[in-house]
């Protein structure tokens, strides 16, 4: 058997072949004699057709939704004169911000690969306990505090459930979904339990000047989310991890570790706006999670955010809120069947499923 | 390659390295080296033991017995983390790209570069030298890509494939593994990768090349060792030999008609 080692010490005139020239060449440019010269030019103009077209389907998807939230905005202000009033348009936004920081935080877990469907379920749990332990005798902030770390939690069940034990997080989060609401209406028997308290008011109905808390809360959110996604590692590492998971692990991004941090950091925002509405209403109810898990999804999805991940922004996901809350507001003004609502929802969201989908086959 | 490098000590080596699987030897007494600035082919017919072999050479697996040695100092690899701590690099066979991130997010992925300052440390990261020190690595190879901004998956497949060998460059500075990079491109483009992978050389860097494609394997690679179930059966010096002599030495015929 021959072997290989030192003693062959082998040396060549390692003269590079020519210049390397990788794509992109200008047109008319002279390259190397190695490659035909025609056959590179039609190559790279290709590419570059292609490219462009990529580029004008990503801006006219941006741009699109902009148009959506001008078209429904306009209709709802030309169908009802009450629409375009400060406190309506203040009423709504305090409304949809529920909703939004649910949705800046889901945008978050889409773009890393999964998706967390038990959002108004936890939002639901967290109310029934803080109610639970509000009526025993417990302070109300510590009741809150304890409610939020709980949320955290189920976030961190959804987490290790789908990162290691390799489940799907739509089966994982549907399952505690269920077991989460359940356990919200059997602790609560269904019924609703008041909460005192004149600070906890604050944090669902108080008001700034005449902008209300709520609104607040959104925009720290987004507001954070926004330049997390962006502006940092760890938010480069949500796009890498959902776009290409294995390109990531191997980049040495702790991908595992990120997808369990974006489940705590859902369950913690659903329990934020549990601890809102619950302070809204002023009472611990059970039923208060039932329309956001098709809202949220919604929002995200509509924003630009795609189920397979690695793609979505948060200016996209606020545009989306802004159009859903235009139209949760609208309804209401005139007075159209809330459950019609589910089925313009239901509707957008498939329709947005669909760009998704049409915006990817052509960027093949 | 400079006359020096010749007369340099291997900056890669494995020594007997076996490794196996169950009752499956995958691997036995292997060994190898590689100098800086030279490009060394490892081929073999599926099972060979390829693979196996440069997994080992980038900690992605153990070996079972053997010795590892970077500039000739006894190292082992626990994980890939380990082996690019000690500059090697390699480049996978699917690319390992993110599409929907820019050639420079993917070239500095999992290894930001922050900002200076509070700022920095508070996770925030500088775009600005990041993009200047990518279009550098990008220069380096002599690949012409003008807006290194650009989202990865609006690239040809050439284009990436040069992005993931110039992140590896930019990395690895001693050792650049190579797994099939050239067997999802067209011929023009493998014919450029081919290029890059004499400049990487021609900077002093060790390359371990795995491939199927014997035409390239002889152009562009000094020397050639050939596995076959899992052992070298030939270490071959490219100017000694045809490239229908690789394929004798893969199948095995020039061992039997010894």
């Amino acid at each position: 058997m021959l072997r290989c080692g030192p003693g062959r010490v082998v040396v060549t005139d390692g003269e590079a072949v020519g210049q390397v020239r990788v794509g992109g060449s200008r047109a008319g440019e002279v390259s190397s004699e190695a490659f035909d010269l025609r056959q590179e030019h039609e190559a790279s103009e290709r590419e570059r057709r292609l490219a462009r077209r990529r580029r004008l389907v990503e801006q006219l998807q941006g741009e699109g939704l902009l148009f959506v939230f001008v078209v429904v905005f306009v209709l709802m202000w030309v169908s009802s004169p009450y629409f375009f009033t400060k406190n309506n348009l203040l009423t709504a936004a305090s409304v949809v911000s529920v909703l939004g920081i649910m949705a800046v935080v889901e945008t978050l877990v889409v773009i890393g690969g999964e998706i967390d469907i038990s959002v108004g379920s936890v939002m639901a749990a967290t109310s029934v306990l803080i109610g639970l332990m509000v009526t025993s005798g417990w302070n109300v902030w510590l009741a809150t505090v304890v409610g939020l770390l709980f949320a955290a939690g189920v976030g961190a069940v959804n987490g290790v459930i789908t990162v290691y034990f390799k489940i799907n997080s739509l089966v994982t989060t549907l399952g505690t979904y269920s077991i989460f609401l359940g356990l919200a209406y059997a602790l609560s028997n269904t019924t609703t339990v008041s909460i005192g308290g004149e600070g906890f008011s604050v944090l669902g109905s108080g008001s700034v000047g005449s902008v209300p808390v709520p609104v607040f809360f959104f925009i720290g959110v987004w507001i954070v989310g926004a330049v997390l996604a962006r502006h940092t590692a760890v938010g480069r590492h949500v796009y890498a991890t959902g776009d290409n998971y294995d390109a990531a692990v191997r980049s040495g991004v702790q991908a595992d570790l990120l997808r369990v941090g974006l489940f705590v950091a859902m369950g913690l925002a659903s329990g934020l706006a549990g601890v809102i509405v619950t302070s809204e209403l002023g009472s611990a109810a059970p039923q208060i999670g039932d329309p956001y898990l098709l809202s949220v999804v919604t929002a995200v999805i509509l924003g630009g955010a795609s189920l397979r991940g690695g793609r979505g922004t948060m200016v996209g996901t606020l545009v989306a809120v802004a159009i859903l809350g235009v139209l949760q507001n609208g309804f209401a003004l005139l007075q159209f069947s809330t459950y019609l609502e589910d089925t313009v929802l239901g509707t957008l969201l498939i329709l947005a499923v669909l760009t998704d989908r049409l915006v990817r086959r052509a960027e093949r | 390659m400079s006359g020096d490098t010749a007369s340099a000590g291997p900056v890669l080596e494995a020594r007997n390295v076996s490794r196996t699987f169950g009752s499956v030897i995958a691997l036995s007494d292997v060994n190898l080296e590689v100098r800086p600035g030279e490009v060394v082919g490892l081929v073999g017919d599926n099972g060979a033991g390829k693979s196996t072999l440069l997994k080992i050479l980038c900690g992605a697996l153990q070996p079972s017995s053997g010795q590892l040695l970077v500039r000739g100092e006894p190292v082992t690899f626990h994980s890939p983390k380990d082996s690019r701590g000690r500059g090697i690099e390699v480049v996978y066979q699917d690319l390992a790209l993110a599409t929907e991130l820019s050639i420079v997010e993917n070239i500095f992925l999992g290894r930001e570069r922050r900002r200076a300052g509070i700022l920095g440390r508070a996770g925030f990261l500088d775009r600005a030298a990041m993009a200047r020190d990518a279009k550098e690595s990008l220069d380096s190879l002599a690949i012409e890509i003008s807006d290194v901004e650009a989202r990865c998956g609006l690239l040809s497949g050439g284009q990436r494939q040069a992005v993931a060998v110039a992140r590896a460059v930019r990395w690895g500075s001693r050792v650049l593994l190579l797994d099939e990079p050239t067997a999802a491109l067209a011929v023009m483009e493998a014919d450029k990768i081919g290029g890059l992978v004499n400049e990487v050389a021609s900077q002093g860097v060790g390359v371990v090349l795995v491939s199927h494609n014997m035409p390239q394997v002889h152009q562009l690679c000094h020397r050639i060792l050939v596995l076959l179930r899992g052992r070298i059966v030939a270490d071959l010096r490219r100017d000694e030999i045809k490239v229908e002599d690789i394929v004798m030495w893969i199948t095995g015929a020039a061992l039997a008609s010894r």
